[in-house]
């Protein structure tokens, strides 16, 4: 009897899914295709862009951009790092509404901001004739297509984006600077053998970890992500048993690390990025914290929340061992 | 007597139709600001321009791209949302039931959560597959909480249902904490922001696929006015006829269920419509569904564009979820009417 | 109490003689209930040496025992058992009864078997205020961001009270739980929205998931007092708090002065369920599920009711944190999580079972 009563309603739901799910795919296709021609920059854009030396490329995502010969007007939002070492100028940079990436205002120093999450509008308003984006979740759900409406925008996706010198290769390319980006790479490549060098001769063998201070709660990097793979994988040194456990179960690039772990922690040197430096950092008084080798032994190396520890990319990289030759190896 | 009962009911009925004429114009009014505002400056005379052809490319990318698709989907989605309510308060004889109450809120925000946590994207993936996951994920939760509440030859209780409710929300909530502690904080502020409610569908491809079950769906529980009238005031009656009240609640829920579902795929969970639409829509025109209904409906859409319009301007450039103004506006609002209730 | 009660108008006989009638035939089962509080703080006891001998580092039980008994602070583990652990694991006690007797409290007053201190607003008043520490005090040393916390608790607490009791008509269970919802809601709302907006969700999401890891012997100096003298404030009020159970109309026929009682009641529940929250986050389904318990295992007499809550939400916590501690290491899960995750098969089975719905 109910059986027989809901079948009308049950087939109107599933004709209301089905042309869902049509009119989403439909559409998706339309405007995917339209992209590449209406996207030419919009009319107040500075030079006429010499069009035969548009090149086509397929971002992270499969999509085919028409990427611009001499981009000028670029948003690449959290991706300053690369443009910053390629010498590009974006024409706005990544912010929250409390900061922006420190590390880098040497060199953007007066950029105008644009919100993280990139609202269309706002992206509008700077008239960008390039979008480069980074992440997946950034144009999930349909945002591409509007995007791709306003400018010619590259996704790095995921797997190109957590590794910086894939990232750095690739914005090279869509920059048409490769020449550039690999010598950038090459650079610090050098950089960072002349360093571990150095640091080998300096403390031969010993382990160090990074750890970093936020909310009275500490958190360690990952043995190979972020700048744990500057730390372990550029400049060889050793990593601590407790850092190894912790990142073979844990998934982010800093992983927490709870006071018992942490007073287990057998590196013999510590590199400390403090995030609570204004609040006092009671957690540094802390008996426990005292109690831990490196610290007990002074071997403990602070760093603000302004340094480049808590990024990646190569010009982060490159101020890291910066900050290691000038003070571990002196 | 007769007469006067006649007279008193016609009354109610012009006031209703005044009612729904005022909400409309409101909504009017509003669509016009919403159209006019944004973080690039048009003035009203290129809007009209624009719309009626002309204007730059430009401004043409601003208007029929950006702007009008979200505002036609922040009024589906009040709709919905808001008669989505006005059902499930009838079905739960609970005055403080919304969409959010059987899990849908939940389901879905947990789906997209795993989603984003754990698939690999190797490719784009198509613009439709989210929606549809947080569809299945409200759905599935929302079936759940009914199962559970359901019993044959007693129908389902209204009792039950919220507390099987409760107790899936809180499950689904805590499974979502653990694994939002393990995701980057990329993948956390996306999550983040859909939970919040931040519309974030805003092309016309979801207009177009949430404009099928708000034309059925609606309609339908219209058509439904009567019943619910009958299961809202939950007498012996209603019990009396049975088998008919249980299969009349079961399609009634399905209904509300298709509706809140479909809206929270496409804007993320925005919470206060549902509670608060239904409540306006009663004060101004009284317990009956016939015109409760569209009136909740009316009032549900001028929220939700309002809240979205504000949403978009009060911290510009940035923009917040609209599902924080809808609450910012909405819960002041239900305070007072707390206030003035005797 | 004879304070909560006054003298009966009607025929010479004593109200609280009338009243001990009335309790005298409530459905309720003493010796059961001494029973389970003995064997609860028997279990107590033994999950609380559990609990300090299991942990992130690897220490023999008689070391154990000889760093609680013969502290010597240079030893590496003894600092861990002293400094870490017995904080903690009291810490988790003295959280489990809080939140516990606090729910027990609020099911009784509001008669609705699903309050919970965060009903009232409790829990959303403490995150919006570190939502606002977060984003605008950043530099905040983490012991004032807990103050403050309970600050936040303590005033959205006084808010719904105040909004539900200026209505005409006074305050009604209903219009308590109408104006907590909302508020909570209001400023759920508008943490999210100050999360997203300066970027620090995950910030408050950590907050609270590092819960019961952040006590230490400072926290628990500050907090044992209070929490003490709310616990014996609440076992003083348990019988006008049964009455009340019973309606408004029986406890004021019984002579109780039930606007005394409430405020006395819901002044517990904040400096409970307040400091609590504060310290170690939101964890909702203690104050729901094991007042509920307790009531269907002791019956409805709330001066039996509250100390098996207490002890059962002690024993509650202490093992879900303990199980919080080893199901993943060296991670910890969010104990509200796990005791969400405990208590949620649980609540479903009691909500369908029960015959008498709740």
């Amino acid at each position: 009897m109910v059986k027989s009563k809901l079948k009308v309603p049950a087939l109107l739901l599933s004709i209301a899914f089905m042309s869902m799910l049509l009119a989403a795919c439909g559409s998706g296709n339309h405007s995917n295709t339209a992209a590449g021609n209406d996207a030419s920059p919009p009319p107040a854009s500075t030079a006429p862009a010499a069009s035969p030396a548009q090149t086509k490329m397929t971002d992270g995502l499969g999509h085919e951009v028409e990427v611009p010969a001499d981009p000028q007007r670029i948003i690449a939002s959290y991706l300053e790092d690369y443009l910053v070492s390629l010498g590009v100028k974006p024409v706005a940079q990544w912010s929250v509404a409390n900061g922006t990436q420190e590390y880098l205002q040497d060199s953007l120093k007066d950029l105008p901001t644009i919100p993280y999450d990139l609202p269309l509008e706002a992206v509008t308003s700077f008239d960008p004739d390039l979008l480069i984006i980074g992440s997946n979740s950034a144009v999930e759900g349909g945002k591409y297509d509007q995007y791709a409406k306003i400018a010619p925008t590259f996704v790095l996706g995921d797997e190109v984006n957590n590794d910086w010198r894939k990232a750095l290769l690739k914005i090279g390319e869509v920059l048409h600077k490769s020449d550039e980006a690999q010598k950038v790479l090459d650079d610090y490549e050098k950089k960072a053998a002349d360093a571990k060098a150095k640091l080998e001769a300096a403390i031969p063998g010993k382990s160090v970890a990074a750890v970093w201070l936020v909310q009275g709660k500490f958190y360690v990097v990952s043995d190979k992500l972020s700048s744990g793979a500057v730390l372990y994988k550029d400049l060889g040194l050793k990593a601590p048993e407790v850092v190894k456990e912790i990142s073979a179960s844990g998934a982010g690039n800093w992983n927490a690390i709870s006071l018992e772990k942490l007073a287990d922690l057998d590196a013999d040197y510590l590199i400390l990025v403090n995030s609570d430096k204004d609040s006092g950092s009671a957690a540094l008084n802390d008996a426990l914290w005292k109690s831990v080798p490196a610290v007990k032994n002074g071997n403990v190396y602070e760093y603000p929340k302004s340094s480049s520890w808590l990024y990646y990319g190569p010009v982060a990289s490159s101020q890291m061992v910066d900050n290691l030759l000038k003070d571990i190896v002196k | 007597m007769g007469a006067f009962m006649s007279e008193s009911e016609r009354r109610k009925r012009r006031k209703a139709w005044l009612v729904a004429a005022i909400l409309s114009a409101a909504i009017a009014v509003v669509f016009v600001v919403s159209m006019n505002t944004g973080v690039i400056r048009l003035s009203p005379i290129d809007v009209l321009r624009t719309l009626a052809g002309g204007g730059t490319e430009r401004q043409q990318l601003i208007l029929f791209d950006f702007r009008l698709p979200r505002i036609v989907i922040s009024l589906l989605i009040g709709a919905g949302l808001a008669v989505s309510g006005a059902v499930l308060q009838a079905l739960s004889r609970n005055a403080l039931a919304d969409p959010g109450i059987i899990g849908i809120n939940s389901g879905a925000g947990l789906i997209v959560l795993l989603f984003i946590a754990y698939y690999p994207a190797p490719a784009a993936t198509p613009a439709y597959l989210l929606p549809l996951l947080a569809w299945a994920g409200g759905g599935a939760a929302a079936a759940l909480v009914f199962l559970l509440s359901y019993r044959r030859h007693k129908g389902l209780s209204s009792n039950r249902l919220i507390l099987n409710g409760v107790a899936v929300n809180s499950g689904f909530a805590a499974v979502t904490i653990v694994v939002s502690l393990r995701i980057n904080p990329e993948q956390y502020q996306f999550v983040a922001t859909w939970m919040a409610g931040s519309i974030w569908g805003k092309d016309w491809s979801y207009v177009l696929a949430l404009l099928p079950f708000i034309a059925i769906l609606l309609p339908y529980v219209l058509f439904k006015s009567r019943t619910l009238n009958v299961l809202n005031l939950g007498t012996p009656m209603a019990t009396g006829l049975g088998a008919f009240v249980s299969r009349e609640q079961v399609l009634l829920l399905a209904a509300a269920v298709g509706l809140a579902g479909s809206c929270v795929a496409v804007s993320g969970s925005i919470g206060f419509v549902g509670l608060i639409a239904p409540h306006l829509a009663r004060r101004l025109v009284g317990q009956r569904y016939q015109a409760l209904l569209p009136v909740t409906a009316l009032s549900g859409a001028l929220l939700v564009m309002a809240a979205d319009t504000i949403a978009k301007v009060i911290l510009q450039p940035a923009e917040i979820p609209t599902g924080i103004i809808v609450a910012a506006v909405g819960a002041p609002y239900f305070l007072y009417l707390l206030y003035r209730s005797k | 109490m004879a304070a909560t009660t006054r003298k009966g108008r009607d025929g010479g006989q004593p109200a609280g003689k009338k009243a001990d009638d009335a309790l005298h035939k409530l459905h309720s089962r003493p010796r059961t209930a001494i029973v389970l509080i003995a064997a609860g703080a028997a279990a107590l006891l033994f999950s609380l040496a559990l609990s300090v001998s299991f942990g992130a580092m690897d220490i023999k039980f008689r070391m154990v025992w000889e760093a609680v008994f013969h502290y010597n602070p240079d030893l590496k583990e003894h600092q861990v058992i002293q400094e870490l652990r017995l904080p903690r694991v009291l810490g988790c006690m003295l959280v489990g009864s809080s939140f516990a007797v606090a729910g027990a409290v609020m099911q009784g007053m509001t008669r609705n078997p699903l309050a919970d201190s965060g009903l009232i607003g409790l829990n959303s008043g403490a995150t919006f205020a570190i939502a606002l520490c977060l984003a605008f005090l950043p530099g905040l040393p983490y012991r004032y961001v807990v103050l403050l916390a309970f600050v936040g608790a303590a005033l959205s607490a006084a808010l719904v009270f105040a909004l539900g009791s200026s209505v005409r008509g006074g305050l009604t269970p209903t219009r308590l739980v109408l104006a907590g919802v909302t508020l909570s809601a209001l400023l759920t709302a508008l943490s999210e929205g100050i999360a997203l907006y300066f970027r620090i969700g995950q910030d408050l999401a950590f907050w609270f998931a590092g819960g019961v890891a952040n006590m230490r012997w400072l926290e628990l100096k500050v907090m044992t007092p209070w929490i003490a003298l709310a616990l014996a404030g609440a076992m003083g009020l348990s019988r006008s708090i049964t009455m009340l159970s019973l309606g408004e109309e029986v406890a004021r026929g019984l002579g109780l002065r039930s606007g005394l009682v409430k405020g006395l009641g819901l002044a517990i529940v904040v400096v409970l369920a307040g400091s609590a929250v504060s310290a170690v986050g939101a964890v909702s389904f203690v104050g729901l599920l094991v007042p509920h318990l307790a009531r269907k295992l002791v019956g409805v007499d709330y001066r039996w009711i509250i100390p098996t809550s207490a002890v059962l939400g002690a024993l509650l916590v202490v093992l879900a944190d303990l199980a919080a501690r080893t199901v993943h290491p060296p991670f910890e899960t969010p104990i509200g999580a796990m005791i969400s995750l405990i208590g949620v098969p649980f609540f479903i089975y009691l909500a369908n079972k029960e015959r008498r719905e709740l």
